[in-house]
């Protein structure tokens, strides 16, 4: 099957899920999307790439302030306003990742989480801008051509993010730039020493996955109608990262089923253990980096490799 | 041959009991995040109270069955368990979370026309970015916190004075409207400090205060760590200003972490414990549980039982005639001053009486007694 | 002036509490490798055993601060044993001990979560709430004794690496893992006295810490944050840079507070910006490591 029947076919059956669904499997189908999305991206930057960011979700929450800042108080019209949002992304994404270029391992992820903080300080002080605490709320997606998506047609659009983004990448890992990236991780000057432009791969990597996570905000901030600055705070930069390692870095696969499990384990375990879900979590987590460095995705491949 | 007859009419009867269903209504609280401190002991005194109308017979004689689920304070969990909790059947829906919770949460009532109350959040903009009418405040906004601490302070003729707060959503929003108060009343705001969460030390903001001469201080913050080491930078400076502070000074951990510090700090209250309706609920909440209840606990009592009398009034479960009957509800509860009855005027959705806060004085280490009541 | 000089004592009081921080970071990264995040919550931990032993008990202080140090060098030396040797054992790359230490954050934090009320709880000064001044410089009993155990511990760090024979053994250790192995220096046994190490000066902190922002279960991570940012302004190659780093840590946010000319609001977001431009320039710190 070619990839595009499959990505179709990908696209249809996702989307086609949420018209059985009741309303708050709907509403966690379509975060579990998002953070899928999310995943994916970050599994690039950190796993194919190996950099360490935590500035993941600030992109993501510069995609979604944007389109609303956009949309509702500077009144463009919404290809435009699409458009800008994703150009600002872009364009911020650069700007933190041309200097941090030279930076290493553990050096990027100060910087980016510092980053991150500074995001969240800049939404709180934002007065009328960004709604400061309080956030931005009140309004809709406005008409498409015509349509007005809402409820499962919603989560159509969120799909089609999804695999656009998984296609994106898995092209990309597949390519000569996804072994460059894979190169610039394992071995920075044999790289170089190839001919290989380290500073640029880095940059590029950076720039390219922190802007799918704007225009993954910016898809966000239709789903609950609501943007504040909790949503994008820190922690859950810690989290991304926790779902990619327990998924297994470096693989989609991995990505995927990292993303589905930990952010729908706190929903089956809190009513299991009550307000102990927290602390089963972090074991969990601790458990599968002990026993499974490789990931839940290592599991399915040593399965598959014994039969 | 009869006494068959006799058990199968007791089977009838029992199962038609049993058919008989329990209302639900959704709590939604945070267990295990930033804002436990203050949702762990709402929800307890919610529980208890739910507990109490279960055993004086319920609501339109069914029972009360709570759906309690923890959003974690992250808004977006927040959400999707409203929708669970609809989904699920409750009628009414209590946050008990974060400000930004309990707003995204707003989000979808507004969508699935649930009524949804909020019992303790203070945040004045709860009830004003979303027009919903499902939705009803009945903690003690921040306007009316300031209010009454100016009006208490209204003899001592404050020209200028200081403010600080800190950085966690609730502290900024109640330090947003603290000033405007304080504008409004033509007292100029000399110095506007922030301590963030996480510091060791406010001795710099306590500093640039002091370089500013204020003639007294505003405290509206609301996370406890922070607001000591405000204190212990104002006593280690030697400085003599009156602090006047926001509701949170009213939690009685601040006995126990702030000895020594808070002589002479006054703080708005919606408990006084002189109150009949207090005493009662004091006696009741010991008697129940075996521990003492404060001022947290009544938020949360209060929370359930309006939602009890709106059901009652409502005389159904249909969430129209829920959404009306709350809309009309006066209620007499345990928070506000003596003879304070929560109620929405004019279609308003904020049911604090702005007359129903006191403001109290710390005397020694011990919440003293009240020195004002309401704002005249 | 005579802010300042309040101000620059009080700094280094904090100053010296990142700085012990860092230095936890400092003890398990030399010889390991591993950024162990978990510093934060064993700072926690301290905290609340203070809380236990001198507020609940109200054993002497010297008492408590040793077995409060005591018990977080056998929290460290457990986490060592349970989470980080079966990794190195098996030869996994140093990014899986560090995720299983950000997993143990998250079971720590729980932990003392469920165990203790959500309130913040009080731990006492050993001198109480007085002033003291010295010439000039005027600040807390707490602030001057912060001083005081922080140059202790710093002094004892600095002559276990320089003059003892262990110390140097970590040095070799961190210099070059396999050369160490084949010169005879047992390195599961320095590994393990690194994290007890770490988890002791963390107590230490923590400790010291407490009594000013009382303890709760959300200062670790912060104080996590902070102790990081620290040991990289100062550098990893020298112990005093931990110092250094956290006092020039501690003098730019609160400096910042004090006299920049910003709403408050944004005064937090100054010293991120710091950091992030230090970064750029000068991301090896401040100190560099001896040759």
């Amino acid at each position: 099957m070619s990839g595009f029947v499959k990505a179709g076919l990908a696209v249809l059956v996702l989307a086609g899920v949420p018209f059985f669904l009741g309303d708050y499997h709907n509403d966690v189908y379509r975060k579990l999307l998002l953070w899928v999305t999310l995943a994916l991206g970050y599994n690039f930057l950190f796993g194919v790439c190996g950099q360490v960011a935590f500035s993941h979700f600030a992109f993501y929450g510069i995609g979604a302030y944007s389109i609303v800042i956009l949309l509702f108080q500077l009144h463009l019209p919404l290809p435009l306003a699409a458009l800008c949002g994703v150009g600002l992304c872009v364009l911020f994404a650069l700007a933190v990742a041309i200097p941090s270029t030279r930076l290493e391992g553990f050096y990027l992820a100060l910087a980016t989480l510092a980053l991150g903080q500074l995001f969240v300080v800049v939404l709180n002080e934002g007065g009328e801008v960004t709604g400061g605490t309080s956030g931005l709320a009140n309004y809709r997606l406005p008409e498409v051509l015509g349509l007005s998506l809402r409820g499962p047609a919603y989560t159509g659009v969120i799909v089609l993010l999804l695999v656009f983004t998984f296609v994106v990448l898995a092209r990309l890992d597949r390519s000569w730039f996804g072994r460059a990236c894979r190169a610039v991780r394992d071995n920075p000057e044999a790289a170089a020493a190839m001919g290989i432009d380290v500073a640029r791969t880095r940059v590029t990597a950076f720039t390219l996955t922190s802007a799918l996570a704007g225009v993954a905000g910016m898809v966000y901030a239709f789903v609950d109608n609501t943007v504040n600055p909790p949503i994008f705070g820190i922690e859950n930069a810690f989290l991304l990262l926790f779902m990619v390692i327990v998924g297994g870095a470096g693989r989609h696969a991995g990505a995927v089923i990292g993303a589905a499990l930990l952010f729908l384990l706190p929903f089956w375990l809190a009513p299991l253990v009550g307000q102990h879900h927290v602390l089963v979590f972090g074991l969990l987590v601790v458990a599968a980096i002990l026993f499974k460095p490789s990931g839940l995705v290592g599991i399915y491949d040593s399965v598959r490799a014994r039969s | 041959m009869k006494r068959w007859l006799a058990v199968g009419l007791l089977a009838l009867c029992a199962t038609a009991a049993q058919a008989q269903e329990t209302i639900k209504i959704g709590v939604i609280t945070d267990r295990v995040g930033v804002s436990k401190p203050y949702s762990e002991p709402a929800t307890d005194g919610l529980i208890f109270g739910a507990d109490e109308i279960n055993r004086k017979g319920g609501v339109l004689g069914r029972k009360i069955e709570l759906l309690v689920e923890d959003d974690q304070s992250r808004p977006d969990i927040s959400a999707a368990l409203a929708r669970k909790l609809i989904d699920q059947g409750a009628v009414f829906i209590v946050s008990i979370s974060l400000t930004q919770a309990t707003q995204q949460q707003q989000t979808v009532t507004m969508e699935a026309k649930t009524p949804q109350m909020t019992p303790m959040n203070s945040g004045d903009t709860l009830t004003t970015q979303l027009p919903n009418p499902y939705f009803w405040q009945t903690g003690p906004l921040g306007s009316i916190q300031i209010a009454t601490l100016l009006a208490h302070a209204r003899s001592k003729n404050l020209k200028q004075v200081a403010l600080i707060t800190d950085n966690s959503d609730l502290g900024q929003l109640l330090g947003r409207f603290f000033k405007a108060g304080l504008e409004k009343s033509g007292i100029q705001v000399v110095a506007d400090e922030v301590v963030a969460r996480g510091a060791t030390t406010a001795m710099p903001q306590m500093q640039k205060i002091r370089a500013a001469r204020p003639q007294a201080m505003f405290m509206a913050g609301v996370l406890t760590a922070e607001n000591v080491l405000i204190f212990k930078a104002y006593r280690e400076l030697g400085l003599k200003f009156p602090i006047h502070s926001s509701y949170n000074l009213s939690v009685p951990v601040y006995m126990t972490v702030a000895k020594g510090l808070i002589d002479g700090v006054t703080f708005v209250d919606a408990y006084d414990p002189e109150k009949p309706e207090v005493k009662q609920f004091e006696a009741a909440y010991r008697k129940a549980t075996g521990k003492t209840p404060y001022n947290l606990n009544g938020y949360g009592y209060d929370g359930i039982m309006m939602v009890a009398e709106a059901i009652r009034r409502a005389g159904s479960t249909d969430k129209e005639k829920i959404r009306a009957a709350m809309q009309s509800l006066t209620y007499a509860g345990v928070m506000g001053a003596k003879g304070m009855k929560y109620h929405f005027p004019e279609g308003k959705r904020t049911g604090f009486d702005p007359n129903g806060m006191v403001v109290r004085v710390y005397e020694g280490d011990r919440q003293g007694r009240v020195v004002h009541v309401g704002q005249k | 002036m005579q802010d300042f000089l309040e101000l620059a004592v009080s700094a280094a009081a904090s100053g010296c509490v990142y700085g012990l921080v860092a230095l936890a970071y400092l003890l398990v990264l030399r010889p390991t490798g591993i950024i162990n995040f978990a510093v934060g919550e064993w700072a926690m931990i301290g905290a609340f055993a203070g809380y236990v032993l001198l507020t609940r008990f109200e054993w002497p202080y010297p008492l408590g601060m040793a077995l409060a140090a005591a018990l977080l060098a056998l929290v460290g030396w457990l986490t060592e044993r349970l989470t980080v040797r079966p990794l190195v054992e098996r030869g996994a790359p140093v990014i899986a001990p560090i995720l299983a230490l950000l997993g143990m954050l998250v079971v720590f934090r729980e932990t003392i979560s469920l165990v203790f009320p959500p309130d913040p709880l009080p731990v006492p000064y050993p001198f109480g709430l007085g002033r003291l001044e010295l010439g000039p410089l005027a600040g807390s009993y707490q602030s001057f004794f912060i001083l005081a155990v922080t140059l202790a511990v710093f002094a004892a760090a600095w002559l276990f690496f320089e003059r003892t024979v262990a110390g140097r053994a970590f040095e070799a250790v961190s210099l070059n893992r396999r050369a160490a192995a084949l010169m005879g220096i047992n390195l599961s046994r320095v590994t393990a006295l690194s994290f007890a190490g770490g988890g002791a000066v963390a107590s230490i902190a923590g400790l010291l810490v407490a009594p000013n922002v009382s303890a709760h279960y959300l200062m670790g991570v912060p104080l996590a944050i902070q102790g990081f940012t620290a040991l990289v302004i100062g550098g990893v190659g020298r112990v005093e840079g931990a110092l250094l780093g956290g006092v020039v840590l501690a003098l730019a946010e609160q400096l910042t507070v004090r006299y920049a000319p910003i709403p408050s609001g944004y005064a937090q977001g100054v010293p991120l910006v710091l950091l992030m431009l230090f970064l750029m320039v000068r991301p090896g710190g401040l100190l560099k490591a001896r040759a």
